[in-house]
């Protein structure tokens, strides 16, 4: 692997905008893949689409997938089956970061396999302080699978 | 029955087979010759006359031939005596004389006399030779013999000198008893047969055509068509006698078989009715239970889909509602962090106040989110050890604010039946609020325990906190609804609201006793005290 990007989901461009910040706050120097629905993300995994040259250039997954739930089109859950299905992508690890704190958003995550589920604080700093926790334990803390 | 008897009757009278009976009315009148048949109480009666008739006659007969056969015997007797009387003397003085000639004139007219069959004189006196004079034949049998001694009688001494054998025949006897035997015989037969017949023709005209009437009336009743009462072919007799008591007996019996049958008709009509009525009803009832069961489906289905619609309210509360005040707080954060040079300190205020309205907004969304996951989804009932899920709370509570002064009393070992996750929602609630008015006191004193009241166990939580109006208390519980200044005590006003739905789908409820505002609170609840609440109706 050894890529340390990372891949946000998110299709509010408030949203995006606000993640940006709080990672910019947190000194994260990684760099952010966005996509702004499902079937974007997936492009992006799966090299299809506009991604489709990318597979020759770079083949390198992202390091770490934060994945918002409520998506126009393909949802977050749907994204995550997907990823868990696939033998080349089934190993990421997947945070979904999300608004919600429904019951069964939570369960069918971890049905599906999601590594953690973390529900945005209102509160902005709580936001910045979750971001900067997240980098750091998946982006340093954590040792990935090494295929 | 009575029909194929008479059939069989007929076909005996007959001779005929089958195609003769079926051409025999039914209803023939019974005649005398049916009185004949084998087993019939006719030819059981002749039979039964003769025979006894017979045993009489004969009897009588004996008595009379024995009584005839002693009086001719008798008489023959006397015959004898009066030939001993008569004779004996002259015949003794013509032995003496040895006279034969007169002994045969003499014996030849005791011989005519009636019934005699031999008489014979013998001299006894000579051994020699004796004079022996016999008139008639003698015979073996059926005889009636005497041997009397002839006397000579002289200067009054007397001597035996012969012997007289007379025999009377009772051939004559026995041929009279014989003509008199047949006469009684024919004359008493020829009687008791006329007898008879006339006995048998009174049995038929007395009794037995009205009994073969009888029967075949019996035979032919139906209690369905109504029959005639029976009446006798006769002219009644002047007292009622035994046939007419069958036939009263018969007729009462009859009326009331058709009574009885004419009420059980009517209460099987009634009962009939009954049933055409209940089947109408429950036909009824199923039809109301079908639009009942369609109304059942159908408010169901709309409760589903109102349901299904409040979870996708409550699902896009939970995630769209929040985010745009997620915005406007994070921006707000930024502004506060990145250009708070640029405000002046009524612009930093207002700014400030943005942000704390997103902060609230997004903590009354959550406990409307509570509230209504509170009264949705399915229970999973276990046994809860509230004690131990108080421990807890306490313990959390006091992580987050540790300088607080606290006295805690949780009675050990409290637990009930319940939906874990609720209950914990709900002891949440109670112990937040507990914690939070106390908040004041210099020492928080919380309690937390349960005593029995009319079988139900009762659980409180005492606080000494700010209490509460009491004549507010029946607010307590509607949501949104808050009995304290938004500065005094931050809150949604939906804690209370959630908790009483929780606890009324674990069939209890809440209520609340404060003495007088700062003397503290405490709250009641109970669980399974009655039926519970569905949250999703």
């Amino acid at each position: 692997m050894g890529s340390h990007k990372i891949l946000l989901v998110e299709d509010n461009p408030d949203d995006v905008e606000l993640t940006m910040h709080a990672f910019r706050t947190s000194r994260m120097a990684n760099e952010i893949i966005v996509a702004r629905d499902g079937e974007d993300a997936l492009a992006y995994l799966f090299h299809t689409e506009q991604y489709a040259e990318r597979a020759t250039t770079e083949d390198d997954l992202p390091a770490l997938v934060l994945l918002d739930i409520k998506l126009p089109g393909i949802s977050g859950l749907d994204v995550l089956r997907r990823l868990r299905e696939n033998d080349r992508t089934r190993r990421i690890p997947v945070v979904i970061l999300t608004t919600s704190d429904d019951q069964t958003d939570i369960v069918s995550g971890y049905d599906l396999g999601v590594n953690s589920y973390i529900r945005k604080p209102v509160d902005f700093s709580a936001f910045t302080g979750v971001v900067d926790q997240l980098g750091l334990y998946w982006l340093v803390m954590n040792t990935p699978s090494p295929i | 029955m009575f029909q194929s008897a008479e059939r069989d009757l007929v076909s005996d009278a007959q001779g005929g087979g089958a195609a003769v009976a079926k051409t025999v009315p039914t209803t023939a009148r019974p005649s005398l010759l049916t009185l004949l048949r084998g087993g019939g109480i006719g030819y059981r009666l002749l039979a039964l006359i003769l025979l006894f008739s017979s045993a009489v006659t004969l009897i009588s007969t004996v008595l009379q031939l024995y009584f005839d056969y002693r009086r001719d015997v008798s008489a023959i007797e006397s015959r004898l005596d009066e030939i001993e009387r008569s004779y004996l003397d002259s015949l003794a003085g013509s032995l003496w004389n040895v006279d034969a000639e007169q002994l045969r004139i003499q014996l030849d007219g005791i011989l005519k006399l009636p019934d005699m069959q031999a008489v014979e004189v013998r001299e006894t006196t000579v051994v020699d030779h004796p004079l022996l004079v016999t008139a008639g034949q003698r015979q073996s049998s059926s005889v009636l013999t005497r041997t009397i001694p002839l006397l000579y009688r002289e200067r009054g001494e007397s001597a035996q000198i012969g012997v007289l054998y007379a025999e009377a025949t009772l051939t004559g006897v026995y041929r009279r008893l014989l003509d008199t035997t047949m006469v009684i015989l024919i004359s008493q037969g020829i009687k008791t047969f006329l007898v008879s017949l006339f006995i048998l023709y009174i049995v038929f005209r007395l009794v037995t055509r009205h009994l073969m009437d009888f029967a075949e009336h019996v035979g032919g009743f139906d209690l369905r068509s109504p029959s005639p009462a029976i009446v006798l072919h006769r002219q009644a007799p002047a007292h009622a006698d035994e046939l007419d008591q069958v036939v009263g007996a018969f007729n009462a019996m009859s009326a009331g078989l058709r009574q009885a049958y004419d009420e059980l008709s009517t209460v099987n009509a009634e009962l009939e009715a009954d049933i055409a009525a209940r089947r109408l009803a429950e036909c009824e009832v199923m039809r109301l239970n079908a639009s009942l069961e369609q109304r059942v489906h159908q408010r169901t289905a709309e409760l589903e889909a109102a349901n299904q619609e409040l979870g996708a309210f409550t699902y896009s509360v939970s995630h769209d509602l929040r985010a745009p005040l997620r915005r406007i707080e994070g921006f707000g954060q930024i502004l506060v962090a990145e250009y708070a040079d640029r405000f002046d300190e009524r612009g930093s205020h207002y700014l400030d106040r943005i942000r704390a309205g997103a902060r609230d907004m997004g903590d009354m969304i959550d406990s409307f989110l509570t509230l209504s996951r509170s009264t949705r989804g399915e229970l999973t009932i276990e046994h809860v050890d509230l004690s131990a899920m108080a421990q807890d709370i306490v313990a959390r509570l006091h992580e987050k604010e540790p300088d607080r002064t606290i006295s805690i009393d949780i009675q050990p070992a409290l637990g009930v039946d319940g939906d874990r996750r609720l209950l914990r929602a709900a002891l949440d609630n109670l112990f937040d609020n507990a914690w939070k008015y106390s908040r004041g006191n210099e020492t928080t004193v919380i309690a937390f325990g349960a005593h029995d009241e009319a079988g139900h166990t009762v659980y409180f939580i005492r606080d000494n906190g700010a209490g509460f109006d009491m004549k507010y208390a029946d607010r307590l519980c509607t949501p949104f609804t808050r009995l304290h200044r938004a500065e005094e005590f931050e809150g949604s006003g939906i804690g209370l609201a959630t908790v009483q739905r929780i606890l009324a789908r674990h069939g209890g409820r809440i209520w609340a006793a404060a003495a007088d505002p700062g003397q503290g609170a405490t709250f009641h609840f109970t669980c399974w005290e009655g039926k519970p609440v569905n949250g999703q109706s």
